[in-house]
């Protein structure tokens, strides 16, 4: 009863509190459930086509996202041909890809670039929307989409590079499609055969059938567990974008706590003499803070569930862009689930209370008498528990702090992140003992007027206030600085140990492509890169890299080692750890299974330094190119004089310019990631300052007619509480600003050390500036206009 | 009904601060509010009429000495049972801010009850507002009331419970004469019809004539106590001695 009187009459107070919730749960039920929606599912590809067997799966523990070890050709030929003599089976299609993307006005189209047997789109299926399908080596057929139509002449990029192919037909989905041997020949390994049953075949039956003659050579899929057939890059996308959503969620439930906390703490005091005329007529400590902890409640349950229905219709929004982004695969549906609602609406419910213990241990603490005080003097700000509580978080942050410089890099960014936010709470906490001195210092120059001295008397007599006003901005600017300034180092470092260990002028890196065509890659000498992969037969997997070997020495600043030796086709150079994960030394013999699923003995010519060598194994151009006709060249670093015109899906960039790219696909997810995490970061504090300052000014508002009593003009009053919050700002944004600089001190040493390279801080200024102006706007916005509103019409008397 | 208790206070002490910069604001007082009497407690500022009020009423908690209610002793309870006694057998009206601007007046009144864990009958609310010529009123926020109305919803509250003792300190020090009588003549009949005993603080002498009994205040001491048929004459000037000596 009270609880809900209380927030009826003063519900000012309690809207920080709402929005908080409100928008926490928002979130977070918009990230859960595109969260719980981002799973895989099976490839549009294969839906029609009930039952699957799939090459032997590797080991996904690094993270690499790899596909998995594929037949050879004659593997799946005889696969074809066994499962094609189980009674039901209608057809066995074997299924390839390669790199097949057309070129359109002399530009390669994006995004289309996957090329596929014509038989394979009768696992979807997909059908001819015009003309007939591909039986020449130089015939194809592409989506309609395209624009292009049967008759026409098309320029295609492939792996060899640009050619001409005829355009026979036209097919109702996505892929570009060639005669079955002619992509056999593109790529002769396999990963998945699709069985087609005849009309009212035993589907059971089929699946045992393919399991007999698969034996221990892969699996048989059907169903739901289909998905499992979804491509790995898809999967790695839908990685990254777990993360952006993890720590967006977690970003907002835990600035939404601050939000309640600091309103409450607030609310708490500046309701001490109705609170102590409770305790007074007999309510209890526990009695008091049931009231708090009830107030706390009935404002998230109604926040939650807005806030969940709100979560619920921006999720598909949040699901498209996305996707848009390249955070999500094209094939991304979201979908609503009331796990994800109820489990928001909960998480919103605990961050409440969460939010409210600390004010209501407070409230609890108020004595009787205090129903008699009057004056809202702090006497005693710092209690015992905030003591401990501001100790043990600074001790953590500080702890942190030196896991970031010291422990594992894998843990650098995350361990950085954590340590400032508990630097951040450990400071608020502290911030009784802090502020003082801080006081005293800027206004010393004020000191000698009249507003000076009433910004400096009431600051610090109520400490506990311009703590919790200064807290936000401390939040804010603390993340903002942080978040920023990691990246943009961390972008740096990376750069900066890139640009060290190339000699090359220029670097010639794909342009609207995802790789170089071969005569892309030969168009200028240099050291070319041809990425592919090599397969153990225990699920383990090693990249390699197809390199000329003298080319690679030539340009690269950490090799020391001849790799002279590496010439013959049975011949790899493997590094120091790759080598002791195989278990060879120079001159040992290694089996391995390449791309198109043969299996080669390998002789290791020479061990490296890890440093040495793009991957863990690298091998003679030719060898790759014999066994992955698809691969595609990663970058050419270029020894001669760079190509006066790129190649086609080519551009050249000098050393700086690589450096600083070379990652861009990787710079913009995360930049993207970044830019969320600001936003909702400064969305949320601003709204926290502005909710901190009117509730402080309103309570307040007696006192500003008391100086107006005492000869003041509303000028003079005016400027008093502007200067007031603007003494909040600065020291909320020193101290936030000192506490980033800390961690990003810390990430960019321990970075330094993990590359080897030194390393100097970057922060990107207008981030800090933006924050620190809208903070400043906001406060002065927030506590001046009530006042000058409210001075207006008060009368003296 | 009310249980009639004796309020006791032996050897009384509060101090604020500590040595050497303490205040003495009660120094060793011993006296007792028998049960069904109507006490008034006068002094100047800083005499320490209030702390006394507030130690007796269990709001404070004495510095040495011990407080007794019927057997108990005040000193012995936690937190919780001290709020719970007074809840249960204490009533208290302040000279000012006694009500949950929040609540209306029956709520008020019926907080006491619901904080005990009671769901309070109509009657019972509606009853201690008629008591005090309120009964129309229930429904009115404070802030709809004029001071008197807010003092008797207090004073409303403060009765609910059929405490033994209802403390008041200065209940009419922020209202009119006219006012004030009605507040005070409620007060004495709380002592004559229901036999609950009364402490109150005041400095005006015609409030204190109200009273069976003045004790008079200086330096946290009891330096007289008036009896027998009491006149604001006669209290303001024992309280002029007093004050002078």
């Amino acid at each position: 009863m009270l609880s809900i009187a209380s927030i009826k009459s003063r519900w000012t107070s309690f809207i920080g509190t709402f929005v908080a919730v409100f928008l926490g749960v928002a979130i977070l039920s918009m990230t859960g459930l595109v969260l719980l929606s981002a799973h895989p599912t099976v490839p549009e590809r294969y839906r029609d086509t009930p039952v699957f067997a799939q090459s032997p799966t590797v080991d996904q523990q690094d993270s690499m996202f790899t596909d998995g070890k594929p037949w050879s050709a004659a593997k799946a030929g005889d696969l074809v041909v066994a499962f094609e003599q189980i009674p039901g089976v209608a057809r066995a299609i074997p299924d390839r890809t390669f790199y097949a993307q057309p070129v359109l006005g002399g530009d390669p189209v994006t995004d289309v670039d996957q090329g596929y047997p014509w038989s394979a789109a009768e696992l979807a299926p997909y059908r001819l929307a015009s003309g007939s399908p591909p039986h020449q080596a130089d015939d194809v057929v592409v989506p309609e989409t395209l624009g292009v139509s049967a008759g026409t002449t098309l320029t295609m990029l492939t792996a060899a590079g640009p050619a001409q192919y005829r355009v026979v037909g036209t097919v109702d989905g996505p892929g570009i499609y060639l005669s079955d041997s002619e992509a056999a020949r593109m790529s002769p390994g396999v990963r998945a055969i699709g069985l087609r049953l005849d009309p009212g075949a035993d589907q059971d039956a089929v699946q045992a059938g393919a399991r007999t003659a698969l034996g221990a050579d892969g699996q048989v899929l059907a169903g739901a567990a289909r998905a499992e057939l979804e491509p790995m890059a898809d999967q790695r996308v839908r990685w990254i974008g777990d993360q952006v959503l993890t720590g967006l969620g977690s970003l907002s439930a835990f600035v939404s706590m601050f939000v309640v906390a600091s309103t409450f703490a607030f609310v708490v005091a500046q309701r001490r003499r109705e609170l102590g005329l409770l305790r007074a007529i007999g309510a209890t400590p526990r009695q008091v803070r049931r009231v708090l902890f009830g107030e706390a409640l009935a404002i998230a349950v109604v926040a939650g569930l807005l806030g969940s229905v709100l979560g619920g219709v921006l999720a598909p929004v949040l699901g498209d862009l996305l996707i848009s982004a390249g955070l999500e695969p094209r094939t991304f549906v979201v979908e609503t689930q009331l796990l994800a609602l109820a489990g928001a609406f909960v998480v919103g419910l605990l961050v409440a209370m969460a939010g409210v213990w600390a004010a209501g241990r407070r409230a609890a603490r108020i004595r009787p008498l205090e129903a008699l005080r009057e004056a809202t003097v702090d006497s005693t700000p710092m209690t015992k528990g905030r003591w401990w509580a501001g100790g043990v978080c600074s001790g953590i942050g500080l702890l942190l702090i030196g896991l970031t410089v010291l422990g594992d890099p894998e843990d650098m960014t995350t361990n950085s992140l954590y340590a400032a936010m508990a630097l951040i709470v450990g400071s608020t906490l502290l911030a009784p003992v802090v502020i003082p001195p801080v006081v005293r210092l800027l206004t010393a120059p004020l000191a000698s007027s009249a507003v000076g001295m009433i910004v400096r008397g009431s600051a610090l007599t109520a400490v506990r206030r311009t703590a919790s006003t200064a807290a936000p901005v401390l939040l804010t600017v603390g993340l903002a600085v942080l978040i920023s300034g990691m990246v943009e180092t961390s972008m740096g470092g990376y750069a900066a140990a890139r640009e060290l260990a190339t000699r090359a002028v220029a670097i010639v890196i794909p342009n609207g492509t995802p790789g170089l065509s071969d005569q892309a890659a030969t168009a200028s000498p240099g050291a070319a890169l041809l990425p592919t992969e090599l397969y153990t037969d225990d699920r383990r997997h090693f990249p390699a890299t197809g390199i000329d070997p003298a080319a690679f020495a030539q340009a690269n600043t950490k090799l020391d080692n001849a790799l002279d030796g590496l010439v013959g086709p049975d011949t790899a150079a493997i590094t120091a750890s790759a080598a002791s994960q195989l278990g060879v030394r120079a001159g040992d013999t290694t089996r391995l299974t390449f791309e198109d699923g043969l299996l080669v003995t390998l002789r290791v010519v020479a061990v490296l330094p890890n440093s040495a060598a793009p991957t863990p194994i690298l091998l003679p151009r030719k060898t790759v190119r014999d066994h992955a006709p698809t691969a595609l060249t990663a970058a050419v670093h270029v020894l001669g004089s760079p190509p006066t015109t790129a190649p086609l899906g080519a551009q050249a960039l000098d050393r700086a310019a690589y450096a600083a790219s070379a990652d861009a696909d990787e710079d913009r997810l995360v930049r993207i990631f970044v830019a969320l995490l600001v936003i909702v970061a400064l969305g949320y504090t601003a709204l926290s300052i502005a909710n901190t300052l009117l509730m402080a000014t309103a309570s307040r508002i007696t006192d500003f007619t008391t100086l107006r009593r005492a000869g003041a003009t509303r000028r003079q009053v005016t400027l008093t509480a502007a200067a007031e919050s603007a003494l909040s700002v600065t020291i909320g944004a020193t101290l936030g600003f000192l506490i980033a600089l800390l961690a990003l001190y810390a990430n960019a040493t321990g970075l330094s050390h993990h590359l080897g390279t030194p390393l100097s801080l970057s922060i990107p200024w207008q981030v800090p500036l933006t924050a620190i102006t809208l903070s400043l706007a906001l406060a002065l916005t927030a506590t001046t206009l009530p006042i000058h509103l409210s001075l207006r019409h008060r009368p003296l008397t | 009904m009310p249980t009639p208790d004796t309020v006791r206070l032996r050897s009384v002490s509060k101090v604020y601060g500590s040595a050497p910069r303490s205040v003495t604001a009660l120094d060793s007082v011993t006296t007792e509010f028998p049960a069904g009497s109507f006490t008034a407690v006068m002094g100047p500022s800083g005499s320490g009429k209030s702390t006394l009020l507030h130690c007796a009423a269990g709001l404070d908690r004495p510095t040495g000495g011990e407080v007794l209610l019927g057997g108990t002793d005040l000193g012995g309870l936690d937190e919780t049972k001290l709020t719970e006694l007074r809840r249960e057998r204490i009533g208290f009206v302040f000279q000012s801010y006694n009500l949950v601007s929040a609540l209306t007046a029956a709520q008020n009144v019926a907080l006491p009850l619901r904080l005990a864990g009671r769901r309070p009958r109509p009657s019972e609310v509606d009853g201690a507002l008629a008591e005090v010529g309120l009964g129309a009123r229930g429904t009115h926020l404070p802030s709809e009331m004029s001071g008197g109305e807010q003092q008797r919803v207090a004073l409303a509250r403060a009765l609910v419970t059929r405490p033994a003792a209802v403390f008041a300190d200065e209940p009419t020090g922020a209202l009119d004469s006219k006012t004030s009588r009605d507040v005070l003549t409620l007060l004495r009949g709380v002592v004559d019809r229901h036999r609950q005993t009364v402490v109150m603080v005041t400095h005006d002498p015609v409030a204190a004539s109200y009273a069976d009994r003045v004790l008079l205040m200086v330096d946290g001491r009891i330096t007289e106590e008036l009896t027998g048929s009491l006149t604001a004459e006669s209290i303001a000037t024992a309280n002029r001695r007093g004050t002078s000596c």
